[in-house]
């Protein structure tokens, strides 16, 4: 299975490419251009940056973006890989996001440390085949930021001052605000999960 | 809650594992990849790199073993030491730091934090404090050690954190490698004053000493690196003991 981590030019996107190497994907590293004609099983948009920055990258590729979705191509959005799929943030300002998800994304709105730095339980109302392995378990959270939902569609999520959604599902788009490629055996396990879930 | 972490540290020098005692007397302590995959597999949180060599052709070597780390660890990797421009910083997260960790040259230039944290997220930039009893008042020195910058602490830690400074590294140079345990005074000093997560270090020599920095000093973490090294203290045995003291840990 082939995966594109893309690169956004900041930070490192070394952990979560050797993470997907270790669990069997074809990994490349690459920006978005010439996306079309390249089969990916999975675009994942790595947990490096912020909002302004990755919103920059995103928005001047938003129509192949759009249509490989459309097209049925897995996404995985990582922490602000996750932001972004959202309406809008205000991370460095009022910036469009892909719009994926419906609501927003703005700091933790509660009297707690931030950044939001360490180790967290991820709770689940109802087990799902993405979720499964990371119920009930410690995974690794470093952001000062969340995504405000308007449905609240989500069933998986954490505690930090408020409640707010740790992994969202949508068709064929899954977005951790966790770091799946920081959190030990847990995550590696989701990731192997996950591989799982896109053969099926 | 959020759970507190154990950090163990690893104090690199041309490659290889090295541990002092007051930031003086270096000893061979291991292979830095080795270590830091055991300490994973006991059950650390996070892993912290510290390049002691301070040169241009030691940072080298520090990237090829942050390189070869970070191929096998799935927890965080923080590298510090010697990073002295954006430059060297972003080298470091492309090697496969996950955080980064300035002291010497935040002093020298403070513009260094902001402009850290603006480019790479302030949740990747953790300032590190090494703080020594001066009196009846807590100064920051810096160069390893050796160098008295007169700052005082308090201001210190204020002026990081309102640069951009993800997190604090502190550490206690009157304690480090003595055993004696953490400058409790020190650290809850710092707790009480900023908002952004600190990481206790310097002085860990028994289990109690990781529950009353963390319980009484109020830390986000205790690092330790000696105790670990030597196997006096097991990463695994010392989170059942945190947590059946009532510390959240995870196990």
């Amino acid at each position: 299975m082939k995966a594109l981590v893309v690169n956004y030019s900041v930070g490192n996107i070394f952990s979560i490419s050797s993470a997907l190497k270790r669990v069997g994907f074809d990994v490349s590293v690459d920006d978005v251009n010439d996306l079309v004609g390249r089969d990916y099983d999975l675009i994942v948009f790595p947990g490096v940056g912020s909002f302004s920055t990755v919103a920059r990258y995103v928005n001047s590729n938003t129509e192949i973006l759009n249509e490989l979705r459309g097209r049925g191509t897995y996404f995985l959005g990582i922490c602000i890989g996750m932001h972004i799929m959202f309406e809008y943030g205000l991370e460095g300002g009022f910036n469009r996001g892909l719009g994926w998800f419906r609501g927003y994304v703005d700091l933790i709105r509660a009297n707690v440390k931030l950044p939001h730095i360490g180790w967290d339980v991820v709770y689940v109302d109802y087990v799902d085949e993405v979720n499964e392995v990371i119920a009930n378990q410690y995974v690794y959270f470093i952001h000062s930021y969340v995504a405000y939902t308007v449905d609240e569609s989500y069933n998986t999520y954490s505690y930090y001052g408020i409640k707010f959604p740790a992994l969202i599902t949508k068709g064929n788009v899954v977005a951790t605000q966790f770091h799946p490629e920081k959190s030990g055996k847990v995550g590696i396990k989701f990731l192997e999960n996950l591989k799982r879930w896109l053969r099926r | 809650m959020t759970a507190k972490r154990i950090i163990p540290c690893l104090d690199v020098k041309w490659g290889r594992v090295v541990k002092g005692v007051k930031f003086l007397d270096l000893k061979d302590k291991g292979d830095p990849v080795e270590l830091a995959s055991r300490y994973e597999e006991e059950g650390a949180d996070e892993i912290v790199f510290l390049d002691i060599t301070a040169s241009v052709e030691g940072r080298k070597t520090l990237f090829n073993v942050v390189r070869d780390t970070a191929n096998v660890l799935s927890i965080p990797l923080t590298v510090g030491g010697g990073l002295r421009t954006l430059e060297d910083i972003s080298q470091a997260f492309s090697a496969g730091a996950d955080k980064v960790s300035i002291n010497t040259a935040a002093v020298e230039d403070k513009s260094l934090i902001a402009r850290a944290s603006k480019e790479f997220g302030s949740q990747s930039i953790v300032v590190a404090v090494d703080a020594k009893r001066v009196g009846d008042k807590y100064v920051v020195f810096i160069r390893s050690g050796m160098y008295n910058t007169g700052l005082d602490v308090r201001y210190w830690v204020k002026t990081v954190e309102e640069l951009g400074a993800g997190e604090i590294l502190l550490t206690s140079i009157d304690r480090d490698g003595t055993r004696l345990g953490y400058d409790i005074e020190l650290t809850k000093l710092v707790t009480s004053l900023v908002k952004v997560p600190v990481i206790a270090s310097g002085g860990a020599g028994k289990l109690e000493d990781f529950y009353e920095v963390l319980y009484f000093g109020g830390a986000d973490a205790a690092l330790a690196a000696g105790v670990f090294h030597d196997g006096v203290i097991r990463i695994y045995e010392l989170k059942k003991y945190l947590r059946s003291r009532g510390i959240e840990v995870r196990l």
